[in-house]
C-alpha cells in the first residue's frame, strides 16, 4: 500500500512536470523563448553589414615542424578583402532585405578574441552584441550582419588557425600547402541584439584529404604563389576566389537569400 | 578439464569472430546503402528543428558523420592470460571540415571545456565492463564485480604538432570506488598526407579502491578457489607502450590499427589471481574501418 502510495505521488510529480513544460511552450514569453531563425528573420525588413576579416595574412607551420611552430603574419589591408565582403553580400542581399551602408570601427570587431575557457564565453555572451550595440551606427534598423575571422583546428593537434592565410603541413614523405579563408557570420537583431544565428563558412568541397573547418584550396602547381608578400596578385585572386564562391553559399546556409 | 576449457575458450573466439564479420558486413551493407558520398556533396538533407533552444548553438549547417567498426582482440579481463575478440562499433558526429583530433586509443570519452590550443583540459567518462566469473573457469569462486563508471577529467598538451601529453584522472562508481590515473605520451608522425603514425609510453596509476576489487582475494574467495588470501594495494598499476597507424584511403573511408601493451605492476602484478591463473603481460590489438558522410541541416 506504501510502495502504491509513491509511485503515485511519482507519477503525479512527472504529470505535473509535463503540463508545466507543455505551458511553458504555450506561453507567448516561452514561444520567443524558442523562436527559430526563420520566424525572428520574417520581420526583419532592413539589415547592415559590417566585415572585419581581412587585415592579416598568416603564415602558419603544422605536422613535423620544429620546435618553433609560431606563425607569421604581415598586413593586407591594401587588399580590401573587407570592403569586397560587404559589396559581395549587399548584392546577395539586396533581393530579400533593404541593405543600408553602417560605419564601424574595424578594428573593434577584428580584435575581439574568444575566452579559451567555454563557460566562461557561455555566462559572459557573444561579444559581438555589445559592440553592434555601441561600436555601429546608424542604430535601429532590423538586422545586422556581422563577418569576422573563424578559426579552425589544425590537423589533429589542438593548435587553431584563424582568419586568411596559408598552412605548410610538412610529412616524412611530402610537404603541402593550404591557402585558407575562415569566416563566420552573425544575424544580431537590431532591436534586442541578440544573436539571431552564427554559422562559420564551411568547406567549398572535400576532395582533399587534409580538412580545414573553412572554405581553402590546396596550393598546386596552378597556383604559383610567393608567400609572404602582400603584393602577390596571385595569392590576393586566390583568397579572393575562395570568398566570392563561398559567401552566397553561407549567406544561403542561414536562409538569408 | 583442460580440454573443456580449451574448447569453451576456441568456441568462445568462434562466436566473437562471427560477431566481428557480421558488425563489419552489416557495417558495410549500411555505408553501401547510402545515396551520396561525402565528396563535396551531402548526403542529405534535414529540414530545420521546429523550435530553437536557448544557449544552444544552433544546429543548421553540414555535419559529418563518422560510421565504423573495429576488431578488438584483447584478454578476457584485467589480468587474464587468455584473450578474445570483440566487435566495437565507432560513431561520431561533428561539423563537416573540422579536423579529426588526434585520439589514442586509450583515450576515454573526453569534452575541451578549455582550450587554449596547445593545452586543453575537460571533463573525461569511461565505462568499465563487470567482470563475471561465468565463463571464466579461472574466476570461479572470485564472485562478480559489477561494471563501473569512471567520472574525472583529462588535461593534455601539445607543445607541439606531433607530441602529446595526457594525463586522464577518474573516480569509480559502482564496480569500484577509487581513483585512477592514466599517463600518456604520443608521438604523432605524418608519413603523408593520408598515413599517420603514432605511439609512446603508458603508465597507470590506481588507489587501493579501484585495485582490490579486481585483484584482492578474501577468505570466503580462498575457500573458494584454493588461492591464498590476499590484500591489494593501490600504487604503480600498469606501464606499456602502444602504436597505431592510421591510413586515410579517401576522403570516406579510413582504416587503423593499433596494439597496446600493459604489464601489470605493484599489487596486480602480485595477485595470485595474476601469478597463479593469469599474466602480468596485457596486449590489446585492434583493426577497423569507417566511412564518413556528410549531411546538412537547413
Amino acid at each position: 500500500m506504501r510502495a502504491a502510495s509513491r509511485y503515485a505521488w511519482i507519477a503525479m510529480v512527472i504529470l505535473f512536470c509535463i503540463a508545466m513544460t507543455i505551458l511553458l511552450v504555450l506561453s507567448s514569453g516561452a514561444h520567443a523563448l524558442f523562436e527559430t531563425r526563420d520566424a525572428k528573420l520574417a520581420s526583419v525588413k532592413t539589415v547592415g553589414i559590417i566585415s572585419a576579416v581581412g587585415d592579416q595574412f598568416t603564415l602558419a607551420k603544422a605536422g613535423l615542424t620544429g620546435l618553433d611552430n609560431s606563425s607569421r603574419s604581415f598586413p593586407i589591408l591594401s587588399w580590401g578583402l573587407d570592403d569586397l565582403i560587404v559589396q559581395q553580400a549587399t548584392t546577395a542581399l539586396s533581393g530579400r532585405f533593404q541593405v543600408k551602408p553602417v560605419s564601424y570601427q574595424r578594428a573593434v570587431f577584428a580584435g575581439v578574441k574568444e575566452s579559451p575557457i567555454k563557460p566562461v564565453e557561455i555566462v559572459r555572451g557573444d561579444p559581438f552584441e555589445k559592440l553592434v550595440k555601441t561600436e555601429v551606427s546608424p542604430q535601429g534598423l532590423d538586422a545586422y550582419i556581422v563577418i569576422t575571422k573563424a578559426k579552425a583546428n589544425l590537423g589533429g593537434g589542438g593548435r587553431k588557425v584563424e582568419g586568411i592565410g596559408i598552412v605548410t603541413y610538412r610529412a616524412v614523405l611530402e610537404s603541402y600547402s593550404q591557402l585558407y579563408a575562415l569566416y563566420e557570420i552573425r544575424i544580431v537583431d537590431g532591436k534586442t541584439f541578440d544573436v539571431i544565428e552564427k554559422m562559420a563558412a564551411t568547406p567549398l568541397d572535400n576532395a582533399a584529404n587534409v580538412r580545414l573547418a573553412g572554405p581553402s584550396r590546396l596550393i598546386d602547381e596552378n597556383l604559383s604563389t610567393s608567400p609572404g608578400d602582400a603584393g602577390d596578385e596571385n595569392l590576393h585572386r586566390a583568397i579572393v576566389d575562395l570568398i566570392v564562391r563561398s559567401l552566397p553559399i553561407t549567406l544561403s546556409d542561414m536562409h538569408l537569400r | 578439464m583442460s580440454r573443456i576449457q580449451a574448447f569453451l575458450r576456441c568456441f568462445a573466439v568462434k562466436i566473437a569472430r562471427r560477431a566481428v564479420s557480421v558488425s563489419l558486413l552489416a557495417a558495410y551493407c549500411a555505408i553501401a546503402a547510402l545515396p551520396v558520398a561525402a565528396s563535396g556533396q551531402t548526403a542529405f538533407t534535414l529540414p530545420a528543428p521546429p523550435f530553437e533552444l536557448p544557449f544552444l548553438p544552433p544546429v543548421s549547417g553540414n555535419w559529418t558523420v563518422t560510421i565504423g567498426a573495429e576488431g578488438q582482440y584483447k584478454p578476457d579481463f584485467e589480468g587474464a592470460k587468455a584473450s578474445m575478440l570483440s566487435a566495437v562499433p565507432i560513431f561520431s558526429i561533428r561539423r563537416a571540415g573540422s579536423a579529426d583530433p588526434f585520439r589514442s586509443p586509450r583515450d576515454s570519452a573526453s569534452i575541451a571545456l578549455i582550450d587554449f590550443g596547445d593545452l586543453r583540459a575537460g571533463p573525461a567518462a569511461k565505462f568499465v565492463p563487470a567482470r563475471l566469473q561465468d565463463g571464466h573457469p579461472e574466476l570461479f569462486g572470485l564472485g562478480d564485480v559489477n561494471a563501473a563508471l569512471e567520472l574525472g577529467g583529462f588535461i593534455e598538451y601539445f607543445p607541439v604538432d606531433w607530441f602529446r601529453l595526457r594525463n586522464e584522472t577518474r573516480e569509480g562508481f559502482g564496480g569500484h570506488r577509487g581513483v585512477v590515473s592514466d599517463f600518456s605520451a604520443d608521438f604523432i608522425v605524418p608519413v603523408t598526407r593520408a598515413i599517420t603514425i603514432s605511439g609512446g609510453p603508458r603508465f597507470a596509476w590506481e588507489s587501493t579502491e579501484a585495485i582490490s576489487p579486481y585483484f584482492s582475494i578474501n577468505a570466503a574467495q580462498a575457500m573458494a578457489t584454493g588461492l591464498p588470501i590476499f590484500n591489494a594495494m593501490g600504487g604503480a598499476h600498469t606501464a606499456g607502450a602502444g602504436a597505431q597507424v592510421k591510413y586515410q584511403i579517401n576522403p570516406q573511408w579510413e582504416v587503423h590499427s593499433y596494439v597496446e601493451y600493459d604489464r601489470l605492476l605493484g599489487d596486480a602484478a602480485n595477485s595470485p589471481l595474476v601469478t597463479a591463473r593469469g599474466s602480468v603481460n596485457q596486449t590489446t590489438v585492434g583493426i577497423g574501418a569507417s566511412y564518413s558522410f556528410d549531411f546538412k541541416i537547413q
